[in-house]
C-alpha cells in the first residue's frame, strides 16, 4: 500500500487537442527508433560505403539462375542455396530501364525535389536495380554510370547514385 | 526464370458453394474525426444488415455469424494492434473467432477470400467479412511516407516515400512499350472521378476534362494528383453464406468464387517468364510481345498476380471469355496506369492492347463491360483494408439490381450531409449476371480476383 506521501503523480505532458468539433481530436507524438538489421546483406552496404557494387549469385551446379542478384539477396529463391558475393567491375555502367521524376515526395525524404528516381540494366544481372540521377534528364536507354557517397556515407541505399554518361 | 509445376497449377476448388448476399459501407471521407474506426465499422455493419432486403432481422442474422476476416492494411495508420478485437467486440459478434487479414491493397479481397474459404470448408455457414482504414490519424505526407514502406524498406523507400514514385515507372515503360497516351490515361481519371459524381459515398467526385486532369499538379511525373487515389477513412462489410444459408437470407444471393496470385515485393526483381493463359488466350497470341530488346513478362508493364489471380478465379468460376461474359469490373485504379495495366491481367484486352478497352468505349457505362461505375479508389475511397470489400460489395448491388437503391435514395446522401446531384443518373447495369473485381496491393505484389454470379 502506497502512503499519502508516495502517491502516483502525472509526469506525462498534456496532449494537445486539435479540434474539439465534431469530435475531440488530440496529437499522439510518436517517435521512435528501430534497430534495423541489413542482415547478410550488411557486405553490400558496407561495400557502398568504400565505392564498391557488390551483387550476389547461385553457384549451385544444380540451379539454372547462375546470373548476377542485385539487389542481392543471400539466398536464391530458386533452389533455396546461399550465394556467394561478386563485385561488378568498374566502371559500373547500365543503361536506364524506366524512370520517374519525382516532384512530390513522402515526410522525410533525404533528396531535394524534383529528381530523377531510375531503374538501371545492369549486364549480367537478373533483375533491375533502382537509383536515383544526380543530374541530367532520364530517358529509356540512356547509359548512366555509378557514383559512391564514400565520403559522409549515410549508411543507406542513397550511397550509390547514377550520372549520365558523355555522349 | 520462375518455373511452376503441376501442384503449382491446380485450380483452387470450394468444397461446398458459397455466396454473397449482403453489403454495408460508409460515407468515405479524407478526414473522419467524428467516428472511431469501430464506429465506422458498425456504420457498415448497420447498412449491410438494415438495408439489404435480408428475410432475417439484423439480431437474427447476428445470431447466425459464427466467423470473422477483419481487414486493416497498416498498423501504422490505426496505431492500435489488435483493432480486430475492438471491431468483433464492438459489433456485439464476442467470442466469434476473427482472424486479421494484411495484405497491402489487397487486404480487402484477401479478407474476402479468407470468409469464403471458412463458408466453403464448412467452418461457418455465415462469415462476415469486414475490412477499414483509418489514414487520416496522420498527415498526408506521414500516411505517403507510411505507404512507402511498403515498398522495399532497404532498396526503394528512401528512394521517394511515395508510392506514386513507384508506379511512375511502369506508366513510363508501359507508354514505351505499348504506346499509351497521356490522354488514355486522363480518360481514366476522368471516368473514374465522373462515377463517383453519382455515389453518395465518394471521397473525390468530379466533372473533369481530360485537358483538366493533365494540368492537374504532379505528384511523380507522369503521374498527375488527379490520377492518384484518395487516402480515406472507411470501413466496408459483406456477408457470406453457404447455398442453403444464402437462399434463407436473401432472394438475391450471388454466388461466389475468389482466387489470389502474389509476386515478388520489388518489380525490378521480376524476371521474365512465361506468360500464363487465360481460357480464351491462344498459345500463340504472345509470341510478338517482347518485340523491344530487354522487354520482358511482367517486367514493368504488367502484374503476373493479377495474371495468376485471373487465371484462377476464371477457371474456378468457369468463365472462358471474360469480356463476353462479365457483365461489369470493378478494378483496383489506385493509380490510372494500374488500372490500364490491368486490362491485360484480367484478359479484357490481350497484352498490348491495353489502352483500347478505354478508347474501344468496352469501359464505359453502357459499354460492353464497364469498369468501376463505383467511382473506383480515383473517385470514390481507397481505405485500404476495406477497398477490395467495397468494390465486391458495388458488384454484388448491381447484380442483385441494387444500384438505385443504395446509389440514388435521397436519404442516403443527406444521411452523409450531402446532396444528391440534381443531374443524377443511373449506373444500373441492366440485366447483369456476372461481374468481377479486383483488389489489388503494393506494386503488384498481391492480387485478388473475385467473381459474383446471379444466382436466383
Amino acid at each position: 500500500m502506497l502512503p499519502e506521501a508516495k502517491r502516483v503523480e502525472y509526469t506525462g505532458t498534456p496532449a494537445k487537442v486539435l479540434q474539439s468539433e465534431p469530435a475531440m481530436v488530440i496529437e499522439w507524438p510518436r517517435s521512435l527508433a528501430h534497430r534495423h538489421t541489413y542482415g547478410k546483406l550488411s557486405p553490400f552496404f558496407q561495400g557502398l560505403a568504400r565505392g564498391k557494387l557488390l551483387a550476389t549469385k547461385c553457384t549451385n551446379p544444380e540451379c539454372k539462375e547462375h546470373r548476377l542478384w542485385l539487389p542481392p539477396r543471400a539466398d536464391c529463391p530458386d533452389c533455396n542455396q546461399p550465394m556467394v558475393w561478386q563485385e561488378l567491375p568498374q566502371p559500373v555502367i547500365g543503361m536506364v530501364h524506366t524512370y520517374a521524376r519525382v516532384e512530390y515526395a513522402g515526410a522525410g525524404i533525404e533528396l531535394t525535389t524534383p529528381y530523377f528516381q531510375i531503374d538501371v540494366e545492369l549486364p549480367g544481372v537478373c533483375t533491375i536495380f533502382k537509383g536515383y540521377l544526380q543530374y541530367g534528364t532520364a530517358e529509356i536507354g540512356m547509359k548512366v554510370q555509378a557514383r559512391f557517397r564514400t565520403e559522409n556515407p549515410t549508411n543507406t541505399i542513397l550511397d550509390i547514385y547514377w550520372v549520365p554518361m558523355p555522349g | 526464370m520462375i518455373t511452376l509445376k503441376e501442384g503449382n497449377w491446380r485450380v483452387p476448388k470450394w468444397n461446398r458453394k458459397v455466396f454473397a448476399v449482403a453489403g454495408g459501407l460508409t460515407n468515405y471521407k479524407k478526414f473522419c474525426p467524428e467516428m472511431k474506426l469501430e464506429e465506422q465499422a458498425m456504420a457498415a455493419f448497420r447498412q449491410m444488415l438494415e438495408q439489404n432486403d435480408l428475410k432475417r432481422s439484423p439480431a437474427e442474422v447476428k445470431g447466425l455469424i459464427n466467423f470473422l476476416a477483419c481487414g486493416s492494411f497498416a498498423d501504422h495508420f490505426q496505431d492500435q494492434l489488435l483493432c480486430e478485437a475492438k471491431v468483433t467486440d464492438y459489433l456485439g459478434l464476442d467470442p466469434m473467432y476473427d482472424i486479421g487479414v494484411k495484405t497491402g491493397g489487397a487486404t480487402g479481397g484477401s479478407t474476402v477470400l479468407t470468409a469464403a474459404m471458412a463458408i466453403a470448408s464448412g467452418y461457418a455457414d455465415v462469415a462476415l467479412a469486414v475490412g477499414w482504414e483509418r489514414m487520416s490519424e496522420v498527415d498526408t505526407r506521414t500516411g505517403n511516407y507510411y505507404i512507402s514502406t511498403a515498398a522495399c524498406k532497404d532498396f526503394e523507400t528512401r528512394l521517394s516515400r511515395i508510392y506514386s514514385a513507384y508506379y511512375a515507372p511502369m506508366a513510363v515503360r508501359f507508354a514505351w512499350a505499348y504506346n499509351l497516351s497521356e490522354e488514355t490515361r486522363a480518360k481514366v481519371a476522368v471516368k473514374n472521378h465522373l462515377y463517383a459524381y453519382y455515389s453518395p459515398y465518394a471521397q473525390q467526385p468530379g466533372k473533369y476534362t481530360v485537358q483538366e486532369v493533365l494540368n492537374s499538379p504532379m505528384s511523380t511525373y507522369p503521374l498527375r494528383f488527379l490520377e492518384c487515389c484518395a487516402m480515406t477513412d472507411g470501413a466496408a462489410c459483406m456477408l457470406l453464406c453457404d447455398e442453403k444459408t444464402a437462399h434463407k437470407l436473401s432472394d438475391r444471393p450471388c454466388e461466389l468464387f475468389i482466387a489470389g496470385g502474389s509476386h515478388t515485393l520489388r518489380v525490378a526483381d521480376r524476371r521474365d517468364m512465361e506468360i500464363p493463359l487465360l481460357p480464351h488466350e491462344s498459345p500463340d497470341l504472345y509470341k510478338g510481345l517482347r518485340k523491344k530488346e530487354g522487354q520482358r513478362w511482367p517486367g514493368f508493364e504488367s502484374f503476373a498476380a493479377a495474371r495468376f489471380a485471373a487465371y484462377f478465379a476464371y477457371r474456378m468460376a468457369g468463365i472462358k471469355n471474360p469480356l463476353e461474359e462479365l457483365d461489369l469490373v470493378e478494378l483496383h485504379d489506385a493509380f490510372t496506369i494500374s488500372d490500364i495495366q490491368t486490362y491485360g491481367d484480367i484478359g479484357l484486352r490481350p497484352y498490348g492492347q491495353e489502352p483500347d478497352y478505354i478508347e474501344s468505349g468496352d469501359a464505359y457505362f453502357g459499354g460492353k463491360c464497364p469498369a468501376n461505375l463505383s467511382g473506383g479508389l480515383i473517385g470514390t475511397m481507397h481505405a485500404v483494408g476495406a477497398t477490395g470489400i467495397f468494390s465486391g460489395i458495388e458488384c454484388l448491388w448491381q447484380l442483385q439490381g441494387k444500384y438505385d437503391r443504395f446509389h440514388g435514395d435521397p436519404k442516403i446522401w443527406e444521411s452523409f450531409g450531402k446532396k444528391k446531384p440534381e443531374d443524377w443518373k443511373s449506373l444500373q447495369v441492366p440485366r447483369a449476371k456476372q461481374a468481377a473485381w479486383v483488389s489489388h496491393a503494393g506494386v503488384g505484389s498481391h492480387v485478388t480476383v473475385g467473381v459474383l454470379r446471379k444466382a436466383y
